[in-house]
Parts: structure tokens; C-alpha cells; sequence
């Protein structure tokens, strides 16, 4: 009897899986994403592809495209490139994926950039160094604002807007980081500033005080930090305890109230940070999607959700004009000519991105006051 | 000059007496079980993460708390932590005490491992702000500055370690450690209850290390799940260069280790006119270390190995 009631269960089953699943399951396509969601940068990573995962439900909610629903498969690399080329392989070898969406640090995704083209793999990619995309690869798109821009913007503000002359550098030797300030470093000098010195310190480093004695007795007028966080905030706290009085400026990753409640108001008030959005409050289209974050995942937007929400378009619109498949999209991005909430996004020929913005915010009386932009 | 010679003295004491507190734990550990008790580091992080819950839930979360409840949390801290010292080594280095002694060392890195995950789940990886517990007033003196929360950090690290010392040293309690630490079967054949050395051992040695982690977090203003890892090898790093074992050689080799990293921080670029910079520091000061070890390979103020003292350690 037992046995009986089991294989009918199982035929029924089987049974019910030829007839529901394949039918819900054609049509959905899965799109990964990689990028830190554990360890000190989980916060960006996170609400980055909380970001994506908001747009895929609202097209998935209507519908689907193309015949094509969307799942977003997120992947954890904790901004560290070791373990980054073990998501890369991961996402490669399962050929349900048609895009990666990363990743998230540009040190990750100069290591990873090799395997994801063995497997012609179309690649979104949101680091910003520049060396990204000057590799010869044909496969990755670059949607940020490149560290070129980074480096410019603060370099041209302190010459022309504050009238100040003199920088010191620090930077944490990652691709990022040493990259952007090698950037501003050069730019700087170009329009007549002095460097006074390079520093570097460990991305593990938390005690800053002994460099900074050093640097107080250079005194800079501007201290450029190519860093990310939590370091941005532990080096603006020990520089205000140890009253270097030099204006402190940060790439993109100080951009965060993070930034603010770490480092304390105080340590904090009148340090400048350049970042690749407009504030949510700047338009309809940004508010409209800073509330719908909220509704969603019921905490405020992050810095990067909003390029995460665009790069799920630039998917989905490469699916409706192509097709679902890798060969389709790698196609479709180079074609790509889109209208978003952050403008519109289209690539040159080496995947760097067109026209891209960029804006510089000081933080007064506590919050980013928006007070440059290019 | 003497000001900036001043500051960074000031800079290479409260690292230093961080390490210095740290250390402590780890080896203290050794020094009666011959174990490197890796989840160390572990403690230190629970220690600030523990401090941050109690200050939260005497609605001082956002700093502002007075010295007579932080005084109290610390005790609290102290104890709580100390505890889940007593228990780890119940449930993960007790039973494994007869086996190979790879085998508790490869529990405790285990066990650290799985310490950080849980934290990671319960409050969440990101970085969390942790209050000033110390006033954060600058002093300046001689071209120098020092805030209130270092000499805090100082004062305090100096008073527990002192008194420490004097535990060890004078008490009937500290009589006993010493003597399992010597020889643990001969203590108990005089009558010594090892279990409780061992116990008490492992309510000092993590209490301490939580106290350094709620030093540490206040002074730095954040805490992470993956705090212990690289303080908690600095540690185990000072431990070895003052001689693993050796209360006082934890202290001098924790100052030490402070004292060469702002060293190699601020000589480096100077010295050999920017070739090595600052990021040069850890390899200066681990070169340091290996001198050191090259000459006294039991460490500043460890006791000398002999082959004799070893095959009684190596029996335990």
C-alpha cells in the first residue's frame, strides 16, 4: 500500500514537473552580480545589487521582456581578487548566466577580466580604473565615471575654486586607490600645485597617527586620500584628534553618511568627496526611485543603488533589442544608446563610457552639501 | 623636532600598550598549556562588540556615558567575556588536553573562524560606530598632542597590567598559576587543582584581551566582525619578540612592536630618501623581529630553552 501511494506521488510529481516547470522556467534568464556582500564594504555591495534586484522584480512584475523574466544571482567576492576569480569561474561555467554585473572593486575585475573572456562572457563593469578597459578586451563595458574624471575634479576645485597650492598624498596601493591618486597627483601638478610627498599605508592599516604626525609637519594645504572605506573615516578621525588642519579630499567611496557618523561630526565637517551621481533629491526620476527603494528593502537607498538599478536596464534593454544570450548582449552593449535616471549611457569602442558626470560634495554642518560638478 | 619626536612617542605607546594587553592572553595561555590559543583575536572583537550591547542597553549607545558606568561596563565586559573564555576552553580544548597538540590549536582556529561568522550574522558585517567611552579633549604640550582617550588608553593598560603582575606575583591564586605553568603534573601531585588554573587562566586572559578591544574600538570609533584577525596576529607577534610565556616579556615585546612600527613609519621615507616608503612598516618591523629571534630565539625575556625543560613542557 505504502509503496504504492509513493510511486503514484512520484508519477504525479514527474507529472506535474514536465507540465509547470520548464513552462515557468524558459523563459527566465539569470543575470550575476559580484561584488562585496561580506566584510567592510558589504554596505556599498549590497545596495548596489539591491539596486538591480529592484529593477529585475519591477520588469519580472510586469511581465517579463522579450518573452524573458529575470534572476539576479548574487555572488560574493569580498572586494577581494582571490576570491573574485572564484566567482568569475563559478559564473561562467553555469551557461544559464547571460551577463555579469561586476565587479564591484576595479582590483577584482582586472584579475577576473581573463576568465570572463575564455567563457565570452559580456561583463558590466562598475570599478573605475581606467586600465579596465586599456587591456584590449572586447567584453567589458565600463558604467562609471573612470578615476581620469576622479582624479580631475579635485585637482582643478583646489587650484581655481579654493586657491591652494600645496597637496600631500596618501594612498593604500590598491588598483583603486593608487590609481585615482596617482591621477589627481599628476593632474594637480599640470595646473600648477606642488605635491609634497606620497604616502602609502596597508588596506588593513586602522592606525594612522605616526603618518600623520609626518604629514603635519609637511603642512599641506590639502591632504588627497586614494582610499576606501572604513580607512577614509579612521584617518579623517585621527587627523581631527592630532589637529592637522589640512582639507581633506576622497575619491567616490567617502561619499556615505557612513563617512560621517564613523569619523564623528566633527572630524568629518568640511571633508570633500567626488561622486558619480547627483543626489537623490536633484530630480523626479531619483526621488521616485530612492522611494520605491525604500518601500522595498526598507532602508534608504546606497550611494551605488541607483547605477545598480541602471545596469539592470542596460540588460534588459540589450535583451529586447538582441537576444538572451551572451554573443546577443555583448552586441547589444556596444550598440547601447539608453536614456536612465543618471543620463544617458552609451560606450566607446574600448568599453569606456561616454559623457560621463561627476560631482563634488563637502560635508557642512553634518550632511553632503553638493559644491562642484563636471 | 622635539615635538614631532614627542607626538610620535605618544602615537608608539597607545598602539604599543594595545598590543601589550593583547599579548597578555596569548601568552598566558602558552605558558601553562603550551597552546596558541588562535581565537584570541576573537575575543578582543567580542569584547568591543559586547561593550557597544551593554552601553546600548544603558541607553548610552551614542557615547556621553559617565566614568562610574564605564567603569562598571568594563567589569561587566571583563566578566562576560572571561566567561566565554572559561567555556571555549571547557567545550574545545578540555577534551582534546590528551591528544596531539595540533589538535586543540586546529579547534581554536576553528572555533575563530566560526566566532567571526556568528558576529557576522548577528550584527551584520559592515562596520558599526562605536561611542567614545573616554573624553576626547586634546591635550598639547611641547608641540606635541595627545587626547584624552589615549592617556585613558595608557593609564589603564599600565593599571591592568600592573595589577596583573601583582596577581601573579603575590596572590596565593597566582602561586598556583605559576607552579601549573611550571609543571602541571607536578602541581597536582602536590595537591594543585589544575582544572581550576587552567579555568582561571582562560577568565584573565580573554578578559583582558576584551578590555583591549573596548580600548581599541573607542579609540579608533569603529568595530568590525574581522577586527581580531590582523591586531590578534600583532599580538601573537609582540608575544614572541618579548618571549611567549613571559608576563612581562608580553608587555615589553607589545610596546616594542608599537614603538618599531612608528618607527618604520616615520624613518623609512627619511632614511633612505622615499626608496621605502611607509608602507614599508610591517616588513621593518617583522625584520626586527627576526633579528631579535636570531640571537634570542626565546624571545627578549623568555626563559631558556633547554633540551631538558623541554621534554617536561612537551609531555603535558
Amino acid at each position: 500500500m505504502n509503496r504504492l501511494l509513493v510511486s503514484v506521488s512520484i508519477g504525479l510529481l514527474c507529472l506535474a514537473g514536465t507540465a509547470l516547470c520548464p513552462a515557468a522556467r524558459a523563459d527566465e534568464v539569470t543575470v550575476a552580480s559580484a561584488g562585496p556582500l561580506s566584510g567592510p564594504q558589504a554596505v556599498f555591495g549590497v545596495s548596489w545589487q539591491n539596486g538591480m534586484k529592484l529593477y529585475f522584480e519591477q520588469v519580472n512584475k510586469a511581465g517579463g521582456v522579450a518573452g524573458h523574466t529575470f534572476k539576479l544571482m548574487q555572488l560574493d567576492d569580498k572586494a577581494d581578487p582571490r576570491e573574485g576569480t572564484l566567482v568569475a569561474q563559478k559564473a561562467c561555467e553555469d551557461d544559464s548566466v547571460i551577463a555579469l554585473l561586476g565587479h564591484f572593486n576595479s582590483g577584482v575585475t582586472l584579475a577576473t577580466l581573463p576568465i570572463y573572456t575564455d567563457c565570452s562572457m559580456p561583463v558590466l563593469e562598475f570599478g573605475s580604473n581606467p586600465r579596465v578597459t586599456q587591456q584590449g578586451f572586447k567584453n567589458v563595458f565600463q558604467v562609471v565615471a573612470n578615476d581620469y574624471s576622479q582624479g580631475k575634479l579635485p585637482a582643478a576645485y583646489i587650484h581655481d575654486t579654493l586657491h591652494l597650492g600645496t597637496a600631500a598624498i596618501v594612498n593604500d596601493k590598491q588598483a583603486f586607490g593608487q590609481g585615482v591618486s596617482e591621477i589627481f597627483g599628476k593632474n594637480f601638478a599640470e595646473i600648477g600645485g606642488k605635491v609634497l610627498s606620497t604616502s602609502f599605508v596597508n588596506p588593513s592599516d586602522v592606525d594612522f597617527t605616526a603618518l600623520i604626525t609626518q604629514l603635519k609637519a609637511q603642512k599641506p594645504d590639502v591632504v588627497y586620500l586614494g582610499a576606501v572605506m572604513p580607512q577614509l573615516a579612521l584617518f579623517a578621525k585621527q587627523m581631527h584628534e592630532q589637529g592637522l588642519n589640512a582639507k581633506l579630499f576622497m575619491p567616490d567611496g567617502g561619499y556615505t553618511d557612513d563617512f560621517i557618523t564613523q569619523a564623528g561630526a566633527d572630524a568629518a565637517e568640511g571633508g570633500f568627496a567626488t561622486f558619480q551621481a547627483p543626489p537623490y533629491d536633484s530630480s523626479p526620476e531619483l526621488t521616485a526611485f530612492a522611494a520605491d527603494y525604500k518601500a522595498e528593502f526598507h532602508g534608504e537607498a546606497g550611494p551605488y543603488s541607483a547605477y545598480g538599478y541602471i545596469m539592470g536596464q542596460i540588460v534588459v534593454d540589450g535583451v529586447k533589442n538582441k537576444s538572451a544570450t551572451r554573443a546577443g548582449l555583448m552586441d547589444a552593449f556596444r550598440s547601447l544608446d539608453l536614456k536612465t535616471m543618471l543620463g544617458p549611457i552609451a560606450f566607446q569602442s574600448t568599453g569606456e563610457i561616454k559623457n560621463a558626470p561627476l560631482f563634488l560634495y563637502q560635508v557642512q554642518k553634518g550632511k553632503f552639501v553638493l559644491v562642484g560638478h563636471s | 623636532m622635539t615635538g614631532l619626536v614627542l607626538q610620535q612617542c605618544v602615537n608608539a605607546l597607545t598602539i604599543g600598550a594595545i598590543y601589550a594587553l593583547i599579548a597578555l592572553g596569548y601568552t598566558m595561555v602558552y605558558g601553562v598549556m603550551r597552546l596558541i590559543n588562535f581565537v584570541h583575536g576573537e575575543m578582543f572583537m567580542l569584547g568591543a562588540y559586547v561593550s557597544l550591547g551593554l552601553l546600548l542597553l544603558a541607553g548610552h549607545g551614542a557615547g556621553g556615558a559617565g566614568p562610574l558606568l564605564v567603569a562598571g561596563i568594563m567589569v561587566l565586559v571583563f566578566l562576560i567575556v572571561g566567561g566565554a573564555g572559561v567555556t571555549i576552553e571547557r567545550v574545545a580544548y578540555k577534551p582534546l588536553r590528551n591528544s596531539t597538540r595540533l589538535a586543540p590549536m586546529l579547534s581554536a582556529l576553528g572555533l575563530s573562524l566560526a566566532l567571526q561568522a556568528a558576529v557576522q550574522l548577528v550584527c551584520g558585517p559592515a562596520p558599526i560606530t562605536f561611542p567614545s567611552v573616554l573624553p576626547s579633549e586634546r591635550l598639547e604640550f611641547a608641540g606635541a598632542s595627545m587626547t584624552l582617550t589615549q592617556l585613558g588608553i595608557l593609564v589603564l593598560a599600565m593599571l591592568l597590567m600592573g595589577g596583573l603582575q601583582l596577581f601573579v606575583g603575590r596572590s596565593r591564586l597566582g602561586v598556583v598559576v605559576r607552579a601549573v605553568s611550571e609543571n602541571a603534573r607536578t602541581a597536582a601531585l602536590l595537591g594543585i587543582n589544575v582544572d581550576r588554573a587552567i579555568s582561571l587562566i582562560f577568565l584573565l586572559g580573554p578578559g583582558l584581551g576584551a578590555l583591549a578591544g573596548l580600548l581599541y574600538a573607542s579609540y579608533y570609533g569603529v568595530m568590525t566582525p574581522t577586527m581580531g584577525v590582523v591586531i590578534g596576529l600583532k599580538a601573537f607577534t609582540a608575544a614572541i619578540l618579548g618571549g611567549i610565556g613571559s608576563i612581562p616579556g608580553a608587555m615589553l615585546g607589545g610596546l616594542l612592536l608599537g614603538a618599531l612600527e612608528v618607527l618604520g613609519t616615520s624613518l623609512l621615507p627619511i632614511v633612505t630618501h622615499g626608496y621605502l616608503g611607509t608602507e614599508y612598516r610591517d616588513i621593518f618591523a617583522f625584520a626586527a623581529l627576526i633579528v631579535v629571534l636570531l640571537f634570542r630565539p626565546s624571545g627578549l625575556l623568555g626563559e631558556q630553552v633547554s633540551e631538558e625543560t623541554m621534554v617536561y613542557k612537551s609531555d603535558y
